[in-house]
């Protein structure tokens, strides 16, 4: 047993650390390091910058442009990244549909979308929720009627996140009701300048703009815009769950959490939520450990299963608890929050600066438990595919 | 990196289990339990031909030279089957400070624990002093032992004695034999059906060759094999959380009620997840630990607490779990989980409990 990562992997993050300290944009950092929210363009540029080191297919294969890494670099970037406090690398297109296409779609899919992808000139976003199907994603309704070279989409998806930014978005679309309702899913790529497409803002309870609700009213979709084939989608649409697991823990993010909170803590004098801290932290070590295990497994040829949904619940858990703790910390002046608001007629909020940011973490952080599989259902997983019952 | 156990380590789980299960079931338990000696003295010459008593020596004492992964292994699998024979007092408390002391009588006496023909303990613990031990009351004045030891394990079988006392001005720890003059003791039954003593000592006399160690080197030794031991029941614990979910979910697949398995039900399905959780976690607090403790670095005590701390709360919650998931049958002695809870509450108690751990590791 060896818990070092060998010289090659410590090389690697060693310039993942040089990268973080000359090529991380600036104003993004320093907007990250307030709390301040980014725009589209920080982020922009942020992903931009990832590209242009080549680190933007960072969980692709070679032959698609990527880094080819192995999981232990994966894992180290996560983790130093996270550490770095660096705004978690966008999903939808690297890591979610970009995987689909290249696994599923045709040549000319993968011409048409992959090279956009890794060079950030699209920004993508998930049509898969809908107002009726949470969970039970598989219950879903939007409809694609074929006609002629088209699909005809009628429907609506919710929670999109970052759809207001987004050029494309990928659907679950039902184009078959006979059968079982896994059965007739199929999955499309939409250009979201489409005719008959409507976003609309959901306000969530910290007064933020993340999601939307995404309305399709007789939208035609060209037919070489289907991914695989027809009634396929639910296939894909698993797939592109499962990896989506990798990362999930959230390891460096909650380290660097723990010691902004250490340093609030600190100058409290208060031995009960000393006490809390220290626990989180053996949690994060616990949580850590899992990973790297799961990780060593990897590597030496293992198939970690079911596992992985650990990773899931400790992991969201864990950010929940800390923001939690953050808010405790702030004490008397949890009480001041401007939401959706505003301060009123203060500008700024008085009290400790870390209060305001603690809120706003706190009631942003509780959707962690609820997406990507909300963790009961990470929980009917393990029962299934672990416990075996 | 590579967090894989090598063969000769899976090897020697294999054969640990194909013991537990062949020849230590629970039923043997519960005679080893009723027996006079409180051990079972076959097993312990078992575990003498198989090497286990000679694991973690150094290979100058007639040791293998084996370090804390083996020891967790060891200790995990006796977890899973509640195994009550005297490891901890005699290899692992009283072979440690032994073998890693520089006192002249210790291969023979090492000899004598890994043959299993002698045993010894390690009297460290004193009433007034809870998890402090390195201040105890019982001290050596010209040349004379005097005070109170208390959950010496295993005291009753043990013909020598490793004590911690005071003796001018240091903390020592010196070599008493359980039957020279001024020794006497009382013996008791632990939750977990171990046996250990409270031993008195009335003007014990103690001689230059009966000084195993003292001052720094004293304090760490206790220091240094109080660690170790406190991983060794962790892993002790850790295997123990593996029991109760294994064997709680066994139950409720073969339970039946509402005409049902009642593992079809949802709540005590995630109860079990819940249970699996913390074990794998508590799993990788023990990877952590043993392996700070093998490479012997700085931060090998902090994390030694924070696995303690861990299965103190969450080893003594799953034991609870278990339990209830077993309804009734959870609560009866003749079952074996209900043991299983007992053996959490001991090792919570047992080196520092779950909040003293909690602080010692934000120290």
């Amino acid at each position: 047993m060896d818990i070092n990562f060998s010289k090659e992997d410590l090389a690697f993050r060693d310039e993942l650390r040089e990268w973080l300290a000359n090529d991380y944009p600036k104003h993004v950092k320093d907007k990250m390091d307030k709390g301040e929210h980014l725009t589209r363009q920080d982020m922009v540029d942020y992903h931009k910058a990832l590209s242009a080191k080549g680190w933007m297919g960072y969980n692709w294969p070679v032959e698609y442009g990527g880094t080819g890494w192995s999981a232990s670099q994966l894992y180290l970037f996560n983790k130093e990244f996270g550490m770095a406090g660096c705004p978690p690398l966008l999903a939808f297109g690297v890591s979610m549909v970009a995987p689909v296409i290249w696994t599923f779609g045709n040549e000319e899919q993968k011409k048409r979308f992959l090279p956009d992808i890794l060079d950030f000139n699209t920004w993508w976003c998930q049509g898969y929720s809908e107002p009726g199907s949470g969970s039970d994603l598989a219950s879903l309704k939007t409809k694609a009627v074929k006609e002629g070279d088209h699909y005809v989409v009628n429907g609506s998806k919710t929670w999109t996140t970052l759809a207001q930014n987004a050029d494309w978005i990928f659907l679950l679309v039902r184009t078959d009701s006979s059968g079982k309702k896994q059965e007739g899913i199929s999955f499309l790529l939409v250009d979201m300048k489409t005719p008959g497409i409507e976003v609309k803002p959901i306000i969530t309870i910290d007064g933020d703009h993340e999601v939307n609700s995404v309305f399709f009213t007789d939208v035609k979709v060209p037919v070489e815009n289907l991914v695989g084939e027809e009634g396929k989608g639910w296939t894909y649409a698993k797939f592109l769950l499962a990896h989506e697991r990798f990362g999930i823990a959230a390891v460096g993010a909650s380290m660097r959490a723990l010691n902004q909170l250490k340093e609030v803590v600190a100058e409290l004098n208060n031995s009960d939520l000393d006490k809390k801290v220290a626990e989180m932290e053996i949690a994060i070590s616990a949580l850590e450990m899992t990973e790297l295990r799961l990780l060593s497994d990897l590597e030496n040829g293992g198939h970690p299963g079911a596992e992985s949904s650990i990773l899931k619940i400790k992991g969201t858990e864990i950010q929940q608890g800390l923001t939690e703790l953050f808010v405790e910390a702030a004490g008397e002046y949890a009480l001041m929050y401007p939401g959706a608001g505003g301060y009123g007629s203060n500008d700024k909020p008085s009290g400790p600066e870390h209060a305001a940011v603690s809120l706003e973490r706190f009631l942003n952080f509780r959707k962690t438990s609820i997406y990507g599989g909300s963790n009961e259902i990470q929980k009917n997983i393990i029962s299934k595919f672990v416990l075996g019952v | 990196m590579n967090l894989s156990y090598t063969e000769e380590q899976v090897m020697l789980r294999e054969q640990i289990q194909k013991f537990c299960e062949t020849e230590y079931d629970f039923y043997k338990r519960e005679e080893v339990v009723k027996s006079e000696d409180d051990f079972d003295p076959n097993a312990w010459s078992l575990f003498a031909e198989q090497g286990w008593l000679s694991m973690p020596f150094s290979e100058e004492s007639g040791g293998f030279g084996f370090g804390p992964v083996e020891l967790s292994i060891l200790f995990e699998e006796f977890g899973k089957s509640l195994v009550i024979e005297p490891y901890l007092s005699n290899v692992v408390l009283a072979g440690s400070v032994l073998d890693k002391s520089n006192f002249e009588g210790k291969v023979e006496l090492i000899e004598s624990i890994c043959s299993g023909s002698m045993h010894i303990s390690l009297a460290y613990a004193e009433a007034a002093h809870s998890y402090e031990y390195l201040k105890p009351d019982t001290n050596v004045s010209d040349s004379k032992l005097n005070g109170t030891k208390t959950l010496v394990l295993n005291g009753k079988n043990a013909s020598k004695l490793i004590v911690s006392c005071v003796m001018n001005g240091e903390l020592s720890l010196v070599l008493v034999d359980t039957t020279a003059d001024g020794v006497s003791f009382n013996t008791f039954r632990t939750i977990d059906e171990k046996t250990c003593a409270e031993f008195t000592f009335e003007n014990v006399s103690i001689q230059d060759s009966d000084i195993i160690a003292s001052g720094d080197e004293a304090k760490n030794l206790l220091t240094e094999t109080i660690n170790l031991a406190t991983l060794c029941i962790s892993a002790e614990a850790v295997g123990c959380m593996v029991s109760c979910y294994n064997k709680t979910v066994q139950y409720t697949k073969e339970r039946e009620q509402f005409d049902q398995p009642i593992s079809n039900f949802q709540v005590l399905q995630h109860r079990m997840v819940d249970m699996f959780i913390d074990s794998e976690l508590a799993k990788s607090l023990l990877f952590k630990a043993m392996l700070e403790v093998d490479a012997d670095s700085e931060d090998k005590f902090k994390h030694v607490s924070a696995l303690k701390a861990h299965v103190g709360k969450f080893g003594k919650l799953s034991a609870q779990n278990a339990v209830q998931l077993h309804g009734g049958m959870g609560v009866s002695e003749e079952m074996m989980i209900g043991h299983y809870l007992k053996k959490m509450v001991a090792i919570d108690a047992m080196f520092g409990n779950a909040d003293f751990h909690l602080k010692s590791f934000s120290k």
